[in-house]
């Protein structure tokens, strides 16, 4: 019985019923329990930004820099990419090469795009002067969002090894929860980004300077 | 097969060897991670009582002039960082880590890799912590770290970034410990054992891994921000830049107060294993104490203001914390209740382990009781930061949480090493124990009464407290002599061994059915397990209420607890057949995992890496480049090798 | 359990000594020591009291059961045969559910006081009289300020007995916590937070406090006291503090000591609150000595430091460790650091640096400054406020009394050489003051500065200082010839 843990590794179990207590394999609850302590990780990071909201002493404020419709954009593609990791572990179940290999890809690709936009606003905010240094808003932005970024990089990277797998076959339909498991840590930093696009860009990006404050003067 | 895996070159010979020092550097077993961690955490127990000593020497004179204030203020910073994440964590994990799979019937964790690395990361952020013995300056801010006096403005040296660096790898390993124990005790039972059929010592390390998982990421949250102001000038705690001081104090206690639990439950699951066998009868109200521990932990996420009281929250915050922490008071009575009720009617055997559990239910009353008094915000403003809470907390968490530690280790040591501990040593040694526990906390409640405020390095004769300080050191020089006992108990035991043999208690459950100590496979037949307590009845099948009402249960699918095991073994519980169809590797009975060297070049990598934050760029791609290569190894390596398995 | 337990209980006799024994501890433990919580002497302190002793004796008869019950079971049910084998008992829902009430109860009965409590002491009594005073923490003293009465003193807080006192908490750089044992619990004086507490001292006396969050490295060492007296004491108190010293005869060791000072110490210490504008002043000037140090932390030369207005009639010093004579004072003077560790003065004050952490001063000038210090005592009280400097005393030398104007009014914040305190070092002034303002001569400018400073701010200093037009034309004058002859 205990075997089952020694089983598991050798990614060889051939269906979906795991022989383990609860009939869910090690290394899918592993994740899930990861996934709530993740929740309590990006959770303090999301209340730290609530709580300094409005609280800068100087700007620049959101108002001034929050780009609202370009992080739109990005975050569709994280959502489609999203839609992509289904279809890919929809087609690796499936033992359909091609489209698995495709959708795989297009994961990946749509996560890097992601990325991309995120360098450029960081970017954007640097030369418009807002850094982790300038005031709360930017420490508080930064961090939160440099830590996504950091989730979905690892992500990529995690997509792009299971990638060279199923070309080297050692993903398989036969063993595609190592896919579904990351497919779980990709649809989570998905929401999680659904989360701080709704506190950053929704419901804060209108902040401009709190009482006492002085204006941001652009330039 | 692992076929594929074969083709992909190696990078090292894996370690093979059974003994000596690179068979537990490359060990996976579950065991071995025990003891190395009981070891680790011991060692740091006596550097972190050697701290206490200097700091009670200091006190027990007024105007003493014995250490410098800055000193001092390293030295209770480093022992309270070190007894609360390096001594008392660590020792509970010890515990877990060794019986957990012995008490469910399992052969080792669900991730024996991991669990390496749990323990690589523990020892090498432990020595992140205590850098600054070495270089003169060592954190001291205190081990709750209040913005902003451990910011950079206020602590210049490089201690308090050492601190925050430490603790964030260690938060680390406790997070990956207990995702691997919520994991291994959900998904690795025996047959049979249904979740309230569980040892309480693996119910309370269930509990208390889910809250490491839940409240280590808070503090590491709030650790990464402290860093990245002290490092990088960001402005979370900079009070010029308008950070708040009080949203550090919320984070800190948000996660504290789950960690009080997370270091008394432990202890509370190894009395509630102790109690029993020295009763000779099975823990009273088994639910109840369960579901106690349960709502511990879950109410203590909804008291962390109380440490805040002082801090000027309103009066209705204040009355909502007050209420609630009161209401903790209620389980914990409860299982306080129990536990005597498991000893009523029952048969004593007062031994060393058992003196030990009892003073752990007397002396945690006496905590529980000044924590009621913390509970009352308006009398809690005159104790708040005075000794009254230095003797409150030490009552839980040494009269708590170290009793039960000692209680298990004299009770667990034979099952451990095959040999018993000298039980008149014991006695005597937990006679001094308590002595000098009492002398030494006993007079700081009144202390803190009688005005004295906590991480003082020195106080006037004039304020009237020398004769109880001194009475206080005196008892923790008591201590200290208790601690010399329990290591010359350990020296005599072992060279005038008493074989222990597999139950030398006359135990209850899973792990004294087997061999002391047991063989690296643990369970030569994984058990089918019937009931609670399972090994009593298989030694005393009458005394069960229907013992002979269902002899063997014919399938688990039955046990509606939970999603219980897998039919198949279920049906066919005779030892290696279950490995059936699972074995792959040449049909030879029994496979753990293979050992690695991957865990602590992993666990290397990552200290360096975030070590280099301190000391340089050069150390931060160094580190990033063992914890690559250990990453990339351990993705790489199969878990066994299909070669011929030197291990058994 | 058993209803014969009771007689047969091994430890009964033992129990009805312990608990009058306790009884007779508690009472005795009002130790009469200086921050005994029981030993109160005002309705905040004493309601917790009262709180913590209600509770305190439902936890003895808790713990005298739990405690008394797990001996006697011990006792009663220690193994006396080895093949003894107890009946296997799991549970009882009935007693589980009794003993999860009856704890239920109990914190119930704790609970509804302890609300009462937090509720009535959340703010002072309404309807009767109440006076404010602020007190700021700073590493590692306590400063109290009086808005109503423009005063500001440090490390002893003088309150009249009887009245509602409103503490309102600020701290300037780390968390401190205010707390008088006889008198109330401690609340936390955080930076960015505006706190308050109030007590009531219902009889006269000193009420030793001391900080109670870890605040660095001479936190131990951060004490004050609150004085409390009756009404007609403190308000002679209140007028004194409104009252200059007599000024030093000319040649005393005094004088001499006055000068040392106005060169080594002025820059932080401030001894003028009883002029008028002074309070607003002090306010200003501490704030910009915070700030300047925190802008330059390794090199700062000005930190914040305790008003001395009136330091004579002080009875202790040093934030409260030291009671204050002469022979301290010369000690302290010379090495603080030996009496506080880590103190601010040594660490940065210029007279301090550059040698072993000693002043920098004569023994006979660390001498003169102690007696200087120590003659600072309210002079007799006039109705037309002489003190301020009356016009009337034109007849001297404008620059000498410019010179002394000076040392009593702008040493805080500026030095006679090129070096900036606060504000800007004022040698060479004249050369530069023509050509600042378009139309101000260098007399004008001089004169605007002084009375309208923040009209024109020369760039890179903060705008703060406050106006001193209440001086007399004279003093002016002479200020304006004196800075003149700066180079």
């Amino acid at each position: 019985m205990a075997q089952q843990a020694v089983t598991e590794y050798h990614a060889e179990v051939h269906d979906t019923t795991y022989n383990t207590s609860t009939g869910l394999s090690n290394r899918k609850l592993l994740m899930w329990a990861f996934l709530g302590s993740d929740v309590m990780f990006f959770g303090s990071f999301i209340a730290t930004y609530l709580v300094y909201r409005n609280r800068s002493l100087v700007g620049p404020y959101p108002e001034n820099i929050v780009d609202v419709p370009i992080t739109t954009i990005s975050t569709f593609v994280l959502l489609m990419s999203s839609l992509a990791m289904v279809l890919a572990l929809h087609y690796v179940r499936e033992g359909s090469k091609n489209p698995g290999r495709f959708w795989i890809f297009m994961t990946a690709a749509l996560g890097l795009v992601f990325i991309g936009f995120q360098v450029f606003e960081f970017w954007t905010f640097v030369n418009e002067g807002l850094t982790p240094r300038t005031n709360l808003f930017g420490t508080t932005f930064f961090i939160l969002t440099g830590f996504h970024g950091a989730h979905v990089t690892i992500g990529v990277l995690w997509l792009l090894i299971l990638l060279f797998g199923h070309f080297k076959g050692t993903l398989r339909s036969d063993n595609s929860l190592d896919l579904e498991i990351a497919g779980l840590y990709w649809h989570f930093v998905d929401i999680v980004w659904i989360v701080i696009f709704t506190v950053i860009y929704l419901v804060t990006a209108n902040d401009g300077a709190p009482p006492g404050a002085p204006p941001f003067l652009h330039g | 097969m692992t076929t594929t895996t074969l083709t992909i070159p190696r990078i090292f010979d894996r370690p093979r060897s059974a003994s000596g020092i690179w068979s537990w550097i490359g060990t996976v077993d579950h065991k071995r991670i025990g003891t190395l961690y009981g070891i680790t955490a011991f060692l740091w127990f006596l550097v972190g009582g050697i701290e206490a000593l200097l700091i009670r020497t200091q006190l027990a004179t007024a105007d003493s002039t014995l250490i410098d204030p800055d000193t001092f203020n390293q030295l209770f910073t480093m022992h309270g960082t070190t007894m609360v994440f390096l001594v008392v964590m660590p020792l509970s994990a010890s515990f877990f880590n060794w019986f957990v799979p012995l008490q469910i019937g399992a052969r080792d964790v669900a991730f024996p890799r991991l669990n390496a690395l749990s323990f690589w990361l523990f020892l090498f952020g432990g020595l992140l912590l205590n850098v600054g013995w070495f270089t003169g300056d060592s954190p001291s801010g205190g081990w709750f770290g209040y913005a902003p006096n451990s910011g950079i403005t206020f602590n210049t040296g490089s201690g308090m970034t050492f601190w925050a660096i430490g603790l964030s790898v260690l938060g680390v390993a406790s997070i990956a410990a207990g995702l691997n124990f919520v994991v291994t005790i959900f998904n690795m039972r025996a047959p049979g054992m249904t979740m309230f059929k569980l040892p309480v010592f693996t119910w309370m390390t269930l509990i208390t891994s889910i809250l490491l998982v839940l409240a280590i990421p808070v503090i590491g949250v709030a650790l990464i921000q402290i860093g990245s102001d002290r490092l990088y000038g960001t402005n979370f705690y900079n009070s010029l830049g308008g950070g708040d001081p009080v949203l550090w104090q919320h984070m800190f206690w948000l996660f504290g107060h789950p960690e009080v639990y997370i270091l008394i439950l432990p202890a509370m699951g190894i009395v509630s294993e102790i109690i029993p066998t020295f009763s000779r009868k099975p823990l009273f109200g088994y639910p109840f104490v369960i579901f106690s521990g349960i709502s511990i932990a879950f109410l203590g996420w909804f008291v962390w203001s109380h440490h805040m009281f002082t801090v000027g929250l309103g009066p209705a915050a204040t009355s909502a914390f007050a209420i609630s922490t009161m209401a903790i008071a209620i389980p914990t009575g409860v299982k306080i209740l129990n536990w005597m009720a498991t000893m009523v009617r029952g048969s004593i055997q007062i031994n060393t382990p058992m003196l030990f559990a009892i003073s752990f239910i007397a002396m945690f009353t006496i905590g529980g009781l000044s924590g009621v008094m913390h509970a009352a915000a308006p009398s809690d403003a005159q104790q708040q930061d005075t000794y009254f809470v230095v003797a409150h907390f030490h009552y839980v968490l040494f009269g708590g949480s170290l009793m039960g530690i000692f209680s298990g280790i004299y009770y667990w040591w034979p099952k451990m090493t095959g040999w018993m501990l000298n039980d008149k040593i014991g006695i005597v040694m937990w006679f001094f124990t308590l002595l000098g526990f009492n002398l030494q906390f006993a007079p700081l409640h009144w202390l803190g009464l009688d005005g004295m405020p906590r991480r003082i390095f020195t106080y006037s004769s004039d304020q009237g407290w020398e004769s109880l300080n001194a009475i206080a050191s005196v008892g923790g020089y008591i201590i200290a002599l208790a601690i010399l006992i329990f290591l010359f108990n350990i020296w005599y035991s072992r060279r005038n061994k008493v074989m222990a043999g597999n139950d030398p208690w006359n135990a209850r459950t899973l792990e004294w059915s087997i061999p002391s100590p047991p063989p690296h496979f643990n369970f030569a037949e994984i058990p089918q397990v019937q009931y609670r307590d399972d090994f009593w009845y298989q030694k005393y099948p009458e005394q069960h209420e229907e013992g002979h009402v269902h002899a063997i249960a014919p399938s688990g699918a039955q046990d509606d607890d939970d999603m219980m095991f897998d039919p198949e073994t279920g049906a066919a519980p005779s030892g290696g057949a279950e490995d059936g169809h699972h074995d792959d590797h040449g049909g030879h009975g029994i496979h753990l995992p293979d050992m690695s060297y991957y865990p602590i070049m992993l666990a290397a990598g990552i200290t360096l890496g975030m070590g280099g934050l301190m000391a340089g760029n050069w150390v931060i791609v160094l580190g990033g480049v063992i914890g690559m290569w250990g990453l990339i190894g351990w993705s790489l390596e199969p878990v066994n090798d299909p070669a011929p398995d030197v291990e058994h | 359990m058993n209803s014969n337990l009771l007689p047969r209980f091994p430890l009964r006799r033992p129990l009805l000594v312990l608990i009058p024994a306790v009884a007779a501890f508690i009472s005795a433990c009002a130790t009469g020591n200086p921050q005994d919580t029981f030993d109160t002497a005002g309705p905040v302190a004493e309601d917790q009291a009262n709180l913590f002793k209600f509770i305190f004796w439902i936890a003895i008869v808790v713990f005298v059961i739990v405690e008394g019950g797990i001996i006697w079971i011990t006792l009663r049910y220690r193994r006396r045969s080895d093949d003894e084998m107890p009946k296997q008992t799991h549970g009882n829902t009935k007693l589980e559910l009794t003993w999860t009430f009856i704890p239920a109860l109990i914190i119930i009965a704790i609970a509804i006081p302890t609300i009462r409590s937090i509720w009535d002491l959340a703010e002072p009594p309404s309807g009767e009289p109440v006076m404010t005073v602020e007190a700021v923490g700073h590493q590692w003293w306590f400063e109290f300020r009086y808005p109503e009465e423009e005063i500001v003193t440090a490390n002893e807080l003088r309150v009249p007995v009887g009245k509602n006192v409103i503490v309102k908490l600020q701290s300037q750089d780390v968390i401190h916590s205010f707390w008088v044992p006889k008198l109330f619990g401690k609340v936390d004086m955080i930076p960015t937070r505006n706190n308050e507490l109030w007590f009531r001292a219902d009889e006269a006396g000193e009420f030793f406090g001391q900080c109670a969050e870890f605040c660095g490295i001479a936190h131990a060492l951060m004490r004050f006291r609150v004085i409390a007296q009756p009404e007609a004491e403190y308000d002679a108190w209140v007028a004194g503090m409104r009252r200059a010293p007599e000024p030093p005869a000319a040649a005393s060791a005094e004088a001499r000591g006055q000068t040392a000072f106005a060169a080594n110490c002025s820059s932080c210490h401030s001894t003028d609150s009883y002029r008028p504008g002074a309070y607003e002043r002090e306010l200003v000037t501490q704030d910009g000595r915070w700030t300047g140090w925190l802008a330059n932390i390794e090199g700062a030369r000005i930190v914040s430091a305790p008003n001395l207005t009136n330091f004579g009639i002080r009875t202790t010093f040093a934030a409260g460790i030291r009671d204050l004579d002469r022979a301290t004072l010369v000690e302290w003077i010379d090495d603080p650091g030996s009496i506080k560790p880590g103190t601010r003065m040594e660490a940065h004050a210029a007279v301090y640096q550059g040698g072993d952490g000693t002043a920098n001063l004569t023994s006979a000038q660390v001498s003169d400054i102690a007696d200087y210090l120590l003659s600072l005592v309210p002079g007799e009280a006039a109705p037309d406020d002489s003190a301020n400097g009356s016009g009337d005393d034109s007849g001297g030398d404008p620059v000498e009394l410019g010179q002394a104007t000076f040392a009593a009014n702008c040493t805080a914040c500026h030095r006679t050489d090129s070096e900036r305190l606060v504000g800007p070092g004022l040698a060479g002034v004249a050369d530069r003051a023509g050509s600042r303002v378009s139309g101000l001569g260098v007399d004008e400018y001089i004169a605007q500065s002084i009375k309208e400073p923040n009209v024109y701010i020369v760039d890179g200093f903060p705008p703060g200082m406050s106006s001193f037009a209440h001086l007399s034309d004279a003093e002016i004058n002479g200020l304006i010839a004196y800075l003149k002859t700066l180079n």
